[in-house]
């Protein structure tokens, strides 16, 4: 005895699978022509008719029983399928609803969202204008005060000026004391001049008188 | 006593084949498996279609993402199990995910046409994501007839669309992987399936998978390897959830299915831009975000050369085109398509704040 094992199966599979492909090539190849076809299409037609004839019948019998047929059952489902896509088209009907309310909401809270941004803007605006309004007050402020040094200013520029004029006036004060000055030397040297002329003549006159 | 005989018989592992057996035998008595979603939250309903809503784990980019799966199929492969899932691969890493489930029609839906699907559902639904979302833009991800969907509908809508990308999606219809004859066959007029649509309204799951089967008649080899590889417990779960999938097709609204078969099928007319969806004409080039083009090169049912034409027809600057090694159905069911939408969208989308 061998200790390969045996598989009865295998050369079977084989003769099989050959014998059928060749009886399918033989069938298909004896079926190729135009007879086989005329005579497939005679075959079609008359089960066609037997089978017309047959429903035709049983139609006819149905309505003497008063029954229902296949093909009432088939007109009841076909108005189910007709609801059912009268459904379809209303749901398709909701989503386009669905989509233009979203797109709504959309605009919407975009619109909300600019205006929530201009609010927060002018709020940011508005706290930066008063801090401008304060600091210009403050400016304003510190202008008046300038303007006040400035008027005190002008006021002491005035004074100045009368000073000066005053200044003025005492150096020509000054002057003119300084000529009196002159003069009253002038005319003191005339006066001693004259004193002394006096006393000469005093003189004189003592020594003559003598 | 032992006598070495020089002829070599292979022995049978008898623990293999009690557990193959068993494994079998428990498909066969149990009921399909469960798929359990990834955790999601249901964000807007309407007839039987739903808008899920996959929050990311870690939340790194604010672009959300918008799975279109095709009408032919139930969209869960793309949430098929905790380990495989594309949808849960994308919330790992970091994305928001949306899918609009476009629920299973009934008799009374046979006058949803493209028309209907575009404009009253997945532009609705996009909607929706957006304003649930919250962001300005989304990523749009079209799977197989999702994907020609997808292309359609960012052609022909204002909502922001930052990226668009499409898997496996069949846009020129002109080539394909059917039989030359059938094609042109539906082309000039031989073959009709108006009046069957008109009779039954809303084709119900068994013919629309009828439709699959003709491309494969037989079946068998998914079952063989089933039997085969059943004592591997993890490929059989694998197996049956894919069978669970494979087996629970959709049912087509007769209106839809109709303009499939005239506008795309029979007129190429998308390709040759003559499509009118809503009154406005689909133009492939008003796509002009970035584009993703993913083809799987293992693929039995969408053919390369119907995707590739998308390249040309958009208008995008920034479009990438990849080739994956993988099938129509395994693109998803492996989760491969998770990173490889990652490694394009991550510089594509928006990053959330804190992940900057």
């Amino acid at each position: 005895m061998s200790k390969e094992k045996y598989d009865p199966y295998k050369g079977f599979r084989q003769l099989t699978g050959l014998w059928e492909k060749q009886m399918n090539s033989l069938l298909l190849s004896m079926s190729d022509n135009n007879e086989y076809i005329k005579l497939s299409n005679v075959g079609l037609q008359t089960h066609t008719r037997y089978l017309e004839m047959l429903k035709r019948n049983q139609e006819i019998m149905a309505s003497f029983m008063n029954m229902p047929t296949k093909n009432d059952v088939k007109n009841v489902a076909k108005l189910t399928i007709q609801a059912e896509e009268k459904i379809d088209a209303l749901e398709e009907q909701i989503w386009s609803l669905q989509d233009s309310f979203a797109a709504i909401n959309k605009e919407n809270m975009e619109f909300f969202g600019e205006l929530v941004g201009i609010t927060k803007q002018m709020k940011e605006e508005l706290e930066k204008n008063v801090k401008e309004l304060r600091e210009a007050k403050k400016v304003k402020t510190d202008l008046q005060k300038l303007r006040k040094e400035l008027s005190d200013l002008s006021e002491l520029k005035a004074e100045l000026q009368e000073l000066r004029q005053e200044l003025t006036e005492a150096n020509h004060l000054k002057t003119e004391l300084h000529e009196l000055k002159q003069e009253l030397d002038l005319y003191k040297m005339v006066e001693n001049d004259e004193a002394k002329e006096k006393k000469e003549l005093e003189l004189a006159g003592a020594t003559i008188s003598k | 006593m032992a006598v070495d005989s020089s002829v070599k018989i292979p022995a049978l592992d008898y623990e293999k084949e009690m557990k193959r057996w068993n494994e079998i035998y428990k498909i066969l008595s149990e009921g399909d498996p469960k798929i359990e979603h990834s955790p999601r939250q249901m964000v807007w309903r309407k007839n039987k279609s739903v808008l899920w809503y996959y929050p990311a784990k870690d939340k790194k980019y604010s672009t959300p993402l918008f799975f279109v799966y095709s009408l032919l199929n139930k969209p869960y492969i793309l949430d098929i199990s905790p380990d495989t899932s594309v949808i849960a691969g994308l919330t790992k890493r970091g994305y928001d995910v949306y899918l609009l489930d476009w629920g299973s029609p009934g008799y009374e839906d046979a006058d949803i046409s493209f028309d209907s699907y575009i404009l009253d559902y997945l532009e609705k639904g996009v909607k929706r994501a957006l304003r649930h979302s919250g962001a300005e833009d989304i990523s749009v991800v079209g799977y197989c007839l999702g994907g020609t969907i997808a292309a359609i509908f960012a052609s022909i809508t204002e909502l922001p669309i930052k990226n668009l990308i499409v898997a496996t999606v069949p846009i020129d219809y002109s080539v394909g992987v059917s039989p030359e004859k059938w094609l042109e066959g539906l082309q000039n007029g031989d073959i009709s399936v108006d009046r069957l649509v008109d009779v039954y309204g809303t084709m119900p799951p068994p013919l629309v998978e009828a439709m699959f089967r003709t491309l494969a008649p037989i079946n068998v080899s998914p079952y063989v390897s089933l039997m085969s590889r059943a004592h591997d417990s993890g490929y059989v779960d694998k197996w049956r959830r894919m069978d669970k999938w494979l087996n629970d097709t959709a049912p087509f609204a007769g209106a839809a299915l109709k303009q499939m078969f005239n506008d795309l099928l029979k007129n190429n007319k998308l390709v040759k831009g003559e499509m009118v969806i809503g009154g406005k004409r689909v133009d492939l080039s008003n796509i002009d975000c970035s584009f993703f083009a993913v083809s799987s090169a293992n693929d039995g049912l969408i053919a390369e050369g119907q995707s590739l034409p998308i390249m040309d027809l958009v208008s995008s600057e920034d479009k990438t085109y990849k080739v994956v090694e993988a099938g129509h159905v395994s693109l998803a069911l492996s989760g491969l398509f998770a990173p490889i939408v990652d490694q394009w969208l991550a510089s594509r989308s928006d990053k959330v704040e804190e992940h900057v």
